[in-house]
């Protein structure tokens, strides 16, 4: 396959169809204002709640970041939990996996929509965080640091969509019970990742663990970035190990879907509902 | 000039296994569609058809035996065949119900590799073929069963494929909306807008008057293929009668199976009237003393008359008992 027809096919047949999916998630979840609400104002509280704890005491101000940008981050998080692994397992329910595996559009595709599109949303409920953080709790943030926060930013986010392609195989097979895998991976990663605090504080040994997990690399290059205005000649091993986690993250997610898929349409797993 | 194939199976089989359980849902099943017709597959539930779409459609693989659709492999050359083909299943509801139609179309068009300003092209084309207008911008999760399968047969011409799966495509509708997708799908072929077509029914009527070509399936097997008229001649030496009879006296109509000329029959209950029809095929001219067994019996014969060949019969003929009877 020549280089142009390549270029064309990765065009109409990846993006598009991924345009498409982000198209139905970003109609569809703003077609009820009501989104506004459970989207944004609601995850409001919880930052909020820990932001008044820290003040209360005495808790350094740069906390006030740390959880600022911790509650923007999580989102994308559990964007890859439920809007993608999850939202496969309903993909299918519906019938419309069925539909889209009719065509010669490649099912990472479908999933990349169903991230892109998932991601408006948590882009604004993380924009909303932000504004909430700067012009209430006046949280403080280097912005001539931003460039390398946004690089951070984005490894995680591609490392995160790997996970996301193994996690939407994995339901495909546990179905309904694909909804406890994502309870294990829900808290036990925000523990993690450090959500609402410094990763350091965790003895060496959970260190390493956080280390395998792109969004607690994430957030801490990103914390590092903007509160303490590191740069690139601090953060270089941040991007590398991300750019590691992405680069077998990515293949590893991919290949264990296409494995999941080709096992599902050898059992009939793929078109057999309620399962 | 002989016609092209363009839809063969070989000596496919699938098996499903639950546990230590198999189920053959196909077992041998040799089939060959030539182009530019509809072919039918007529067969009760749970007869294969619907495994048999699936795999010629790419989306289950076969245990054994092979699939060509469009002169492609159906396994190896999986994305070869999704490229020509697509499938429309009656009672599925593929789609976002928060989206309206026009928008599930956009998506579909999306997918299916087509430009934003293609799709809307072609949403207007089959808006002309099957008129959509009423519904178009109304939310899928607001319209009804009618509606949505006509949403769902525009679904599968977005792509403009050359060969067109249906899957029961008017199951569940009503005779009038049942009339307009079948005169649809008429049209489709007439047109050339699509060059074959394969159906799958357990209506019997729907099948003699779409298809050029039909196969009898049943338990996972092929048991007949020809046109119409060469599958109704399979009973050219039986007669066909239709005896009404009181819906009380249903239970003791088993009666019939004591008279070797009765080949088999089939009853249609009519809840409304307080009546059941007995459609029979017998091989001699032997109603006379059946209508006077069944009377002796206390059952009370409303109306006797002789009827024409259907498929219903055929198969009747062929499998031994009726197309809507369930498994025993």
């Amino acid at each position: 396959m020549s280089m142009s027809s390549r270029l064309s096919w990765f065009i109409n047949r990846f993006l598009r169809p991924a345009f498409g999916r982000a198209y139905v998630r970003i109609k569809g979840g703003n077609r009820e204002p009501s989104w506004i609400l459970w989207e944004i104002l609601l995850p409001l509280i919880m930052i909020t709640s820990v932001i008044w704890a820290y003040e209360n005491m005495g808790a350094p101000e740069f906390f006030k970041g740390f959880v600022i940008i911790g509650g923007a981050m999580m989102s994308y998080w559990y964007n890859v939990l439920w809007g993608m692994g999850r939202t496969l397992y309903w993909e299918k329910e519906t019938g419309n996996l069925e539909v889209f595996l009719l065509s010669d559009a490649p099912l990472p595709s479908l999933l990349l929509g169903m991230a892109l599109g998932g991601m408006f949303n948590t882009t604004l409920r993380s924009i909303a965080v932000i504004i909430l953080g700067v012009v209430v709790f006046k949280a403080e943030f280097n912005v001539d640091y931003l460039p390398l926060a946004i690089l951070i930013f984005i490894l995680t986010l591609v490392a995160l969509y790997g996970v996301g392609l193994a996690l939407s195989g994995l339901h495909i097979v546990y179905g309904r019970m694909g909804v406890r895998i994502n309870e294990l991976l829900d808290e036990p990663i925000m523990f993690l990742s450090g959500q609402y605090y410094p990763i350091s504080t965790f003895p060496m040994a959970l260190q390493y663990i956080a280390g395998l997990i792109p969004l607690a690399i994430g957030l801490d290059g990103v914390r590092r970035a903007l509160l303490f205005s590191e740069g690139i000649d601090v953060l270089w091993l941040h991007l590398l190990i991300l750019f590691i986690l992405m680069i077998v993250f990515y293949p590893l997610g991919l290949r264990i879907l296409n494995k999941i898929v080709e096992r599902g349409r050898k059992d009939g797993r793929l078109i057999l509902r309620w399962i | 000039m002989a016609m092209q194939t363009t839809i063969e199976t070989r000596d496919l089989v699938r098996i499903f296994k639950h546990g230590d359980e198999e189920f053959r849902a196909l077992d041998k099943v040799s089939i060959e569609v030539p182009e530019g017709v509809i072919y039918g597959l007529l067969g009760p539930n749970g007869a294969g058809k619907t495994t048999l779409i699936r795999i010629l459609t790419t989306l289950l693989l076969p245990s054994d035996g092979d699939a060509y659709v469009g002169g492609y492999h159906v396994v190896r050359e999986a994305n070869k065949v999704r490229k020509i083909i697509n499938l429309v299943s009656g009672g599925e509801r593929p789609g976002y119900g928060i989206l309206t139609v026009r928008e599930n179309l956009m998506y579909y068009g999306q997918v299916y590799g087509l430009s934003w300003r293609e799709t809307k092209k072609r949403i207007e084309e089959i808006n002309e073929l099957l008129h959509l207008d009423e519904f178009l911008d109304k939310r899928l999760n607001s319209i009804s069963t009618g509606m949505m399968q006509k949403y769902a047969l525009a679904r599968g011409l977005l792509n403009h494929p050359q060969i067109l799966f249906l899957d029961e495509p008017t199951l569940g509708l009503d005779v009038q909306n049942a009339r307009h997708i079948r005169r649809v799908i008429k049209h489709l072929i007439e047109d050339k807008e699509i060059r074959t077509i394969l159906l799958t029914s357990h209506y019997m009527a729907e099948v003699e008057e779409l298809c050029d070509i039909v196969s009898i399936i049943d338990r996972g097997r092929i048991i007949a293929t020809g046109s119409p008229d060469e599958l109704r001649r399979l009973v050219k030496d039986e007669i066909i009668y239709n005896i009404d009879v009181r819906l009380s006296d249903i239970d003791r109509i088993r009666i019939l199976r004591r008279f070797s000329s009765v080949v088999g029959y089939t009853v249609k209950t009519r809840q409304l009237t307080g009546e059941a029809r007995i459609r029979m095929i017998l091989t001699g001219e032997d109603i006379a003393r059946i209508i006077r067994t069944l009377e002796e019996e206390n059952i009370h014969v409303l109306r006797v008359s002789r009827d024409e060949v259907s498929l219903e019969d055929v198969f009747l003929r062929l499998v031994g008992r009726g197309l809507e009877d369930e498994y025993e």
